[in-house]
């Protein structure tokens, strides 16, 4: 298997001219990975060896140490192996930041966290210049330049805690990072390292001073991942492993270009066409305007999902089917992976807000109609 | 939560090729299976269909149903097995088929729809997808045994169809009436077509009113043909009837009273070429008429003027008791005229005029001896057609009623008929029939009354019901004079008319009947 992403460096200095024509490169070689009709090539059964021993210690790695999330690290591990970025929603206290934290920790990728707050500034995030003195040997003393100081957001695992306290404009700071996996500033486009994750966490209970995330930001997340609480069994084991003398910390289990060829691995994963027809079908049918819609989403939804809620109904059923043992994707897997991959997509009207109607109970009679 | 490892990555995965081998099995399996379970299918929707037509059967006369309902399971079954035959599952299909089945998920249908693909994770796939097919066996996954719900259902569906089959239908015996009222029907027909053709050939009516006959029969006919029910062909039969009625000549009958009034005045003459003259006037025979009025002529002129004279008082006699016959009247009186003046030409003329008289009534009476044939053909048509009927009526008491029709020329002929079987006696206050008339009249007029049908009334005399297997023939009593009778009856039609009790389809013919009978009161 060609090893694609050793061509991208994780390094930040290299010029953005250059970059962008590697950036170019690598997105027609992708394109092509995910064209399942390549013939003879693409991973092979060495990929899958390596991509499930990867992913089934990362997932234990994980799983050792934030306790009680099992569901919400497995659909946090389908978005890192499809190339996604995560949106976390829960209350204070669950574990958001440890997941991500021992996440980069299991991947020895470089984190970032930045704490979201009203007063937070685009620039805080993406970087700004300044003026620096650099020596100038020829004549014997300095001078003055401008210079790039790169922002947080020049990591691999960026974490967005409470990404919908700061303001729509510093919220926006991140849709071209997210989205092109570049930072543009000034008269200068520069690219992100790769890989490059955006997991975003957001408190659905304190929702004053709060700027909900538009529905553009909101749609470049690949998954949405409710994380709930733990039940007693899981609250016990979390004292067995966090108030003692023991410091857990996640073994390295991956670097950042192996996670580039799980990806890739991934993204080859067969798809048969009445799998791609259903997910087809079970995206229209988010979309009130649609005859097949079901009865409950004429009613309650204003919009349905967009073009990326099916890449992402495909790529992370991609992933789960690898995760499950398999190396082709089933309806099952679709319909596993429809909740996060939907859910923040579907917007609701006033009706459904006002009866209580959650984006789940859509998904779910959708799934079920689709599937009659 | 784990990671799954799969089970096994298969070396040397195999090709399409392997996979058609695998899948083949499978695909005859289920088709054999679809086979049967559409069989099932059919033989159920068969035989649902089958109960729902006798069912059907049960509350509208359907005399066929039996073989539509055995023709319909039939070729539910057979349609359905030609459908699981013509539909046989695709490879695809099958692969899909069999994903659902041993819950592969979708591991076949991908591997086979990207089975010429080369890429190693196809192949895998492949490899991955046989794998998981090797674990089962055609013949254990995809049963043909029936299923029990379907054989419950097949069960409870062919005793339900038996019970329909062998249980009686009460529509049965509504098919046999209706049996019996087409064959009375036909017979009837034929009966007219018959009378039709008699007619036809009879060359002592003109052909004027030959063809009037024949059309108004032709029309009964066709009429006939098309009734689907007693009540049609009765109005039809009434109909043309009424019809042939107009026909007649309203004069008719005082016209042959008073001709045998004069032929019998004649008969009288002590003058034999007179008196035979009377004979042959009353048997119609005019060859001897005009033979014993040449004779006639031939002596008044050897006769003395008082001899002239009493057999000119004798013609005048004669003569006056023709003056229901103005023809015959006016001839008489020519000839006595004659006789009594002893002029030879005038006696010629006389002769003459006197012989077309006759031949003139002898004409009238053919003609009304053919209608009237026509019309007890039409009307024995009506009371056959009405006792076909009577005899299912007559299975249900409560649909009994009773009718009567009198057919009264002068001599005081009657018919009648119900539809009761039993014995009946029919009252109407202050009118009175005791006639001894039959159902089987000859329509002779030779009364004074006319010859009118009065359905359903009776005088107040006894009447005597032959019940005998509900023909129902009335022997009534003495006929009343219709113009006693017709506004009452008239009266009681044009109330039934106002309160609509008389169908919107039939009130012009009522009211053309009454319209008919106008002149004549």
């Amino acid at each position: 298997m060609a090893k694609k992403g050793e061509g991208t460096s994780a390094q930040t200095g290299v010029e953005p001219e250059v970059q962008l024509e590697n950036l170019g490169e690598q997105n027609e070689i992708d394109a092509a990975i995910s064209d399942t009709g390549a013939v003879g090539e693409g991973p092979g059964e060495a990929d899958i060896e390596e991509f499930m021993n990867i992913a089934q210690q990362l997932e234990n790695e994980l799983c050792s140490i934030v306790v009680g999330q099992e569901r919400v690290i497995r659909e946090l591990l389908l978005a890192l192996l499809a190339g996604g970025h995560v949106l976390l929603e829960g209350v204070p206290g669950l574990g958001k930041t440890l997941l991500v934290r021992t996440l980069s920790d299991a991947l020895t990728l470089k984190f970032a966290r930045i704490q979201f707050t009203p007063d937070l500034m685009p620039a805080d995030i993406v970087g700004t210049t300044i003026v620096t003195e650099q020596s100038d040997d020829n004549a014997a003393g300095s001078r003055r330049i401008f210079s790039f100081q790169p922002g947080p957001i020049f990591a691999n695992v960026v974490l967005a805690d409470e990404v919908n306290r700061a303001t729509p404009k510093t919220q926006s700071a991140l849709l071209e990072g997210m989205q092109e996996h570049t930072v543009s500033v000034g008269d200068a486009t520069r690219p992100l390292p790769r890989p490059f994750f955006v997991l975003a966490t957001q408190n659905p209970l304190e929702m004053e001073g709060t700027y909900p995330l538009p529905e553009a930001q909101l749609d470049r997340f690949l998954l949405k991942v409710l994380v709930r609480f733990p039940n007693a069994k899981d609250l016990i084991r979390i004292i067995d492993t966090t108030v003692g003398t023991q410091a857990l910390r996640a073994k390295q289990v991956a670097s950042g270009e192996q996670l580039l060829r799980l990806i890739e691995t991934a993204r080859a994963v067969p798809v048969a066409t009445h799998v791609k027809e259903h997910a087809v079908r079970l995206l229209l049918a988010t979309h009130p305007d649609q005859e097949d819609a079901p009865e409950q989403v004429h009613k309650y939804v204003r919009y349905g999902a967009s073009p990326r809620g099916l890449q992402a109904l495909i790529l992370t059923g991609k992933v789960r089917a690898l995760l499950e043992g398999r190396y082709n994707v089933s309806l099952e897997d679709l319909q596993a992976v429809a909740f996060p991959a939907l859910r923040h997509r579907i917007i609701l009207n006033f009706d459904g807000l006002a009866d209580g109607i959650t984006p789940e109970d859509l998904i779910e009679t959708i799934i079920e109609e689709t599937s009659a | 939560m784990a990671t799954v490892v799969p089970t096994a990555i298969v070396q040397g995965a195999g090709d399409g090729h392997q996979l058609t081998k695998a899948l083949q099995s499978w695909r005859k399996r289920l088709w054999l299976q679809q086979v049967l379970r559409w069989a099932e299918n059919g033989v159920i929707t068969g035989l649902i269909v089958a109960c729902l037509l006798l069912l059907v059967s049960r509350f509208t006369p359907w005399g066929a149903v039996s073989y539509w309902a055995s023709g319909v399971a039939i070729a539910a079954l057979l349609g359905a097995l030609g459908a699981a035959l013509w539909y046989r599952p695709s490879f695809a299909r099958s692969a899909r088929l069999v994903d659902t089945r041993l819950s592969l998920h979708d591991r076949l249908s991908t591997a086979w729809e990207l089975r010429n693909n080369s890429a190693p994770l196809s192949i895998l796939q492949r490899g991955d997808a046989l794998k998981q097919l090797s674990k089962h066996r055609p013949s254990a996954a995809v049963s043909l045994r029936p299923r029990r719900m379907r054989l419950i259902s097949i069960g409870i569906v062919a005793v339900a169809l038996a019970l329909l089959f062998l249980l009686p239908n009460p529509m049965n015996t509504v098919l046999q009436q209706q049996a019996a009222f087409q064959a009375s029907l036909a017979r009837q027909i034929a009966a007219i077509k018959q009378e039709r053709t008699a007619i036809d050939g009879q060359s002592s009516i003109s052909a004027q009113e030959r063809a009037q006959i024949e059309k108004i029969l032709s029309q009964a006919l066709a009429k006939l043909q098309q009734a689907k029910n007693g009540t049609q062909a009765q109005q039809a039969l009434a109909q043309a009837q009424a019809q042939l009625d107009q026909l007649r000549d309203p004069q008719a009958n005082n016209k042959a009273q008073a001709s045998a009034a004069a032929s019998s005045s004649l008969q009288d003459s002590s003058n034999t070429n007179l008196s035979a003259a009377g004979k042959a006037l009353a048997t119609g025979d005019s060859q001897g008429l005009g033979s014993a009025l040449q004779k006639l002529a031939s002596q008044v002129s050897s006769m003395t003027p008082a001899q002239r004279a009493q057999l000119a008082q004798q013609i005048e006699q004669s003569a006056s008791q023709a003056t229901g016959n103005p023809q015959l009247n006016a001839a008489l009186h020519q000839l006595a005229r004659a006789v009594a003046d002893n002029n030879p030409g005038e006696i010629s003329d006389a002769v003459k005029a006197l012989e077309a008289a006759a031949a003139q009534d002898s004409a009238n009476q053919n003609t009304n001896n053919s209608i009237n044939q026509a019309s007890q053909t039409l009307q024995n048509a009506a009371n056959a057609l009405a006792s076909s009927t009577d005899n299912s009526t007559s299975q249900n008491p409560s649909q009994s009623q009773t009718s009567a029709q009198g057919q009264n020329p002068g001599q005081g002929q009657a018919s009648g008929q119900t539809q009761n079987p039993g014995q009946g006696q029919s009252n109407i206050p202050n009118k009175s029939s005791n006639g001894s008339g039959t159902q089987n009249n000859t329509g002779n007029k030779s009364g004074k009354n006319e010859q009118v049908d009065i359905p359903g009334q009776l005088g107040t005399g006894t009447s005597t019901v032959d019940g005998n297997g509900g023909n129902g023939q009335v022997q009534p009593g003495t006929a009343v004079p219709y113009s006693q009778v017709i506004a009452d009856y008239e009266q009681m039609a044009h109330e039934a008319i106002d309160n609509s009790n008389i169908p919107p389809d039939l009130k012009n013919l009522v009211q053309g009947y009454f319209n008919s009978l106008e002149g004549q009161k």
